[in-house]
């Protein structure tokens, strides 16, 4: 009896597959042939060709959107860092009570659901809302347009991110060791030098794991671009949705998704060989 | 510490906070369309949210969507999670990839999978339909934190249980699953957020018959930005408060208690 746990364990190799074997099932089914379909729906749909990928690939319309998705991604996952480095840094040097109360509301916007996080900027940057009610009230007369501008959406998607990247960094710099710091400082390191040569490279990891998490998660981001960006200026997620939904151009709508799923691939497979995927959500 | 690092932490937090807490007054408000300050304050948006059956069946199916994933994905996670952790076999670091793949696929591609695939399956606008989708997109977050639970297990107490006597059976019944249940608990809530929060997918997929509470606030906020979207936010809203500080009180009375008498 006593080998019973190695029985379980060891003595046999089907065991393992036995306990995969449901879920390998299930996602072949209902995660890998959707995703397939969509692979051939790029090639085939409304006859088998190329037409599609030239187009997404040289169009200039579809070239436009990708820029500035691009862009878009690119400056999010900045504004994220700057935002989120120094709250960060304070979390992690304040007291225990400021950064439990820190990490409360941080906690608290990151649980709130994109949809209830993107309709409040809508509410705070209406034309009868509270900003523009501000504006007025500091004497004010012109009303900007706020609303389905280029700001207004990455304003929300910055504030939707911002969570991402602070909780990564902060994770990182908790665990810094405080000898590390002192030392440093004994050896002559002082304020911009210190930060620049023993602080930032601590807490690159951190730094870098926010980042690609923002700017992929920003690159497929649907809801927030959709209901309050400017339509003039779309990122492709809207661009293939309306492709899809609206002209039923299924091919189109799929080759542009095929492009946007390489893209993604190939940055979190950069990310996999340096670091290791699961580091990236764990 | 530094002012200027105190002023742009307090700047940061405002704009964390702001969009959070704005909605709160704005669901009491008596303004047919979106306006600050409100004109008044009253209730009629709450009553006209639960009297309102283009809200509730929304709210009903995103609650059995969200439910019915959360009970397939732990079917299914469980026994990989212990497969993936506790066992090397040849193949393993791919499946393990392989569980995290739905999570880096963006959400639009798998929209337009599901839209045509269960189209041909003749389950799109179903329940069935979006739990299958959900539950596919649950499984790597489920996945996540169990096996960080798993790997953390002491191995010794299955052991010591083996050496006393205990079957295999046994031992996993009554110790195995007793320690994991924090770790169960939380990956089961887990997969019930991803699917009750889930937007794009559900856009596509359930419309009509399964309509998910996602779906209807996206279509609302688009048309009309009917106010009701803020009861509705406030009501998250208070959910995540709940959920979030609740483990953090009870364990402060717990403390406390403690304390009073340490027996």
């Amino acid at each position: 009896m006593t080998t019973g746990l190695s029985n379980l364990t060891q003595k046999t190799n089907l065991w393992p597959w036995l306990l995969l074997t449901p879920l390998a099932l299930f996602l072949t089914v209902f995660f890998v042939v959707p995703l397939l379909d969509v692979a051939i729906m790029s090639f085939t749909h409304p006859r088998p060709t190329l037409a599609n990928y030239e187009r997404a690939l040289t169009g200039a319309l579809y070239q436009r959107v990708f820029i500035n998705t691009f862009l878009t991604a690119g400056f999010v996952t900045l504004c994220c860092l700057l935002v989120g480095y120094p709250l960060a840094y304070l979390m992690s040097i304040g007291s225990q009570r400021t950064a439990m109360l820190i990490l409360l509301l941080v906690t608290m916007s990151f649980w709130t659901s994109f949809l209830v996080r993107t309709y409040a900027w809508m509410v705070l940057l209406g034309n009868n809302g509270p900003l523009i009610w501000l504006i007025h009230t500091m004497g004010f007369e012109q009303t900007p347009q706020l609303l389905f501008t280029r700001f207004s959406s990455t304003l929300a998607m910055v504030h939707i991110l911002a969570p991402y990247m602070i909780m990564n960094i902060y994770s990182v710099m908790r665990k810094i060791d405080p000898t590390l710091i002192r030392s440093a400082e004994s050896l002559g390191a002082r304020g911009s030098s210190l930060f620049r040569h023993v602080y930032l490279p601590l807490t690159a990891p951190g730094i870098a794991n926010g980042c690609v998490l923002v700017f992929v998660i920003c690159l497929g981001f649907y809801v927030t671009p959709v209901l309050l960006g400017s339509p003039r200026e779309q990122m492709i997620t809207g661009l293939i949705g309306t492709q899809v939904d609206e002209f039923l151009a299924f091919g189109m709508g799929s080759a542009l998704a095929m492009v946007l799923l390489f893209v993604t691939l190939v940055i979190l497979a950069i990310y996999h060989r340096r670091f290791g995927l699961d580091k990236l959500w764990g | 510490m530094n002012t200027f690092m105190k002023w742009l932490g307090i700047a940061v937090v405002i704009f964390i906070a702001a969009p959070l807490v704005i909605v709160v007054p704005m669901s009491f408000s008596t303004a047919r369309s979106l306006q600050f300050p409100p004109p008044g304050y009253w209730f009629g948006y709450y009553e006209a949210y639960f009297s309102d059956p283009r809200w509730l069946v929304p709210t009903w199916n995103s609650i059995i969507i969200a439910t019915a994933t959360m009970v397939l994905t732990m079917l299914l996670v469980v026994p990989a999670t212990f497969a993936l952790v506790r066992h090397r076999f040849r193949g393993r670091s791919i499946a393990d990839i392989m569980m995290l793949m739905p999570l880096a696929v963006p959400s639009i591609v798998m929209a337009i999978g599901y839209y045509s695939y269960f189209g041909q399956l003749g389950i799109v606008h179903t329940h069935l339909g979006v739990i299958l989708a959900h539950t596919s997109l649950a499984v790597p977050i489920a996945f996540l934190v169990l096996s960080a639970n798993l790997k953390g297990f002491d191995r010794t107490l299955e052991r010591a249980a083996l050496s006393l006597g205990a079957s295999p059976t046994q031992t996993f019944i009554h110790v195995t699953l007793p320690i994991l249940r924090p770790g169960l608990i939380i990956s089961a809530l887990f997969a019930f957020v991803q699917s009750f929060d889930e937007t794009v997918v559900a856009i596509f997929i359930s419309g009509r018959g399964a309509e998910t509470l996602p779906r209807k606030m996206f279509d609302s906020i688009r048309q009309e930005a009917d106010p009701v979207i803020a009861v509705i936010s406030t009501l998250l809203f208070v959910a995540v408060f709940i959920g979030l500080t609740a483990p953090l009180a009870l364990a402060a009375i717990r403390k406390r208690r403690d304390r009073a008498c340490p027996a």
